[in-house]
């Protein structure tokens, strides 16, 4: 709170630590919505500008740090909405790499640890699953089954109700559960 | 058990946070049915993508503080300037180059007119004065004239 008032003040080096100590949290924020460095990037630059002049609204009831999540996340779910969305996931689009993943987790060896190059496949492979969500239910997953947030966490950071929370969760998971048996069956009938 | 399938108990909650008895009973009835099972093992490989994206987080550079608060300068100048003068630095060219054409057309307008023309010539040879006179233009001849017209005269009559 104090570093907050301090930069209310127009102190511009308590600003700079705000930004210096929170940015790794901003950061985590908008990598859940995008992948490429610059994006995240120029995500994370426009919270903390946002953040400098609505330094007035913030009455210290939260966390600067739940404050500066919630800024994220709104800022990233705009960005996301005025982007061009990607065409719709089809189970033909997988990769050789992207098989010889799901192949490999269905034989029972998921317990193994992934090397980098697997994880990239596999964070190439969450994506394209996640296209078959609005970014609001994304978010919702991501929180929720990804990071462990509670669905309290989740409201506060997005503004939503707690019930909107578990809908979009629940709408989420069904979704992509239905879009990963899709492609297990086509990996099993291609296999056959 | 089989009437009842478990996707309602995949999709509520992650599969990380299911108590022991819904696993029990997850276990138990996908022995019995297929669909399940499939459905089991897509929610299993879903829960195993989302971590791995989760975990795919991009750390801010040593530079990301410098840049922000550079930005901020840049954004508070941008505020500093009056607003008549962003709209003149944003606009100046367009202005410039409206003032300019309006000029043009204001020199072809009123300066070039008021040359003499040739038309402007015959109507100056009709005068007022040889008007009202009634004097004709032709008969206005110039001392050269007078004197050449009189030679030829005398020459004829000799």
């Amino acid at each position: 709170m104090d570093l907050a008032r301090q930069a209310q003040d127009g102190d511009e080096s308590a600003f700079a630590e705000i930004v210096r100590r929170y940015s790794p949290r901003v950061f985590s924020v908008a990598s859940r919505f995008f992948r490429q460095r610059t994006l995240v990037e120029e995500a994370a630059q426009e919270v903390f500008l946002k953040a400098f002049t609505q330094l007035g609204s913030f009455e210290g009831r939260g966390s600067l740090e739940g404050w500066l999540t919630r800024i994220a996340t709104n800022t990233c779910l705009n960005m996301v909405r005025g982007a061009k969305r990607r065409p719709e996931f089809t189970v033909s689009d997988l990769t050789e790499d992207e098989q010889g993943w799901l192949e490999q987790q269905s034989a029972g060896d998921g317990g193994k640890p992934a090397s980098v190059e697997k994880s990239l496949v596999a964070t190439d492979l969450a994506d394209r699953l996640l296209s078959v969500l609005s970014p609001e239910d994304q978010q919702a997953l991501l929180m929720i089954d990804g990071e462990q947030a509670s669905v309290k966490e989740v409201a506060e950071a997005t503004g939503w109700s707690e019930s909107k929370v578990k809908v979009r969760a629940f709408r989420a998971r069904k979704k992509v559960r239905e879009a990963m048996e899709k492609l297990l069956s086509y990996e099993r009938k291609a296999h056959h | 058990m089989k009437e009842k399938h478990i996707t309602e108990i995949l999709d509520k909650a992650p599969i990380a946070m299911l108590s022991e008895s819904e696993l029990n009973e997850i276990r138990a009835h996908t022995l019995e049915c297929m669909s399940c099972r499939d459905a089991f093992e897509a929610a299993r490989l879903s829960a195993v993508i989302i971590k791995s994206r989760v975990e795919a987080t991009i750390e801010p550079s040593p530079f990301f503080q410098t840049r922000v608060m550079a930005a901020l300068r840049e954004q508070q100048a941008v505020e500093s300037v009056p607003a008549m003068l962003r709209l003149w630095r944003s606009a100046k060219v367009l202005v410039s180059t409206m003032a300019v054409t309006t000029a043009a057309l204001a020199v072809f307008s009123f300066i070039q007119p008021a040359q003499t023309t040739p038309v402007a010539e015959t109507a100056s040879a009709f005068s007022e004065y040889s008007v009202i006179m009634d004097r004709d233009v032709d008969e206005q001849m110039s001392y050269e004239q007078v004197l050449s017209t009189i030679y030829e005269d005398e020459d004829e009559t000799r």
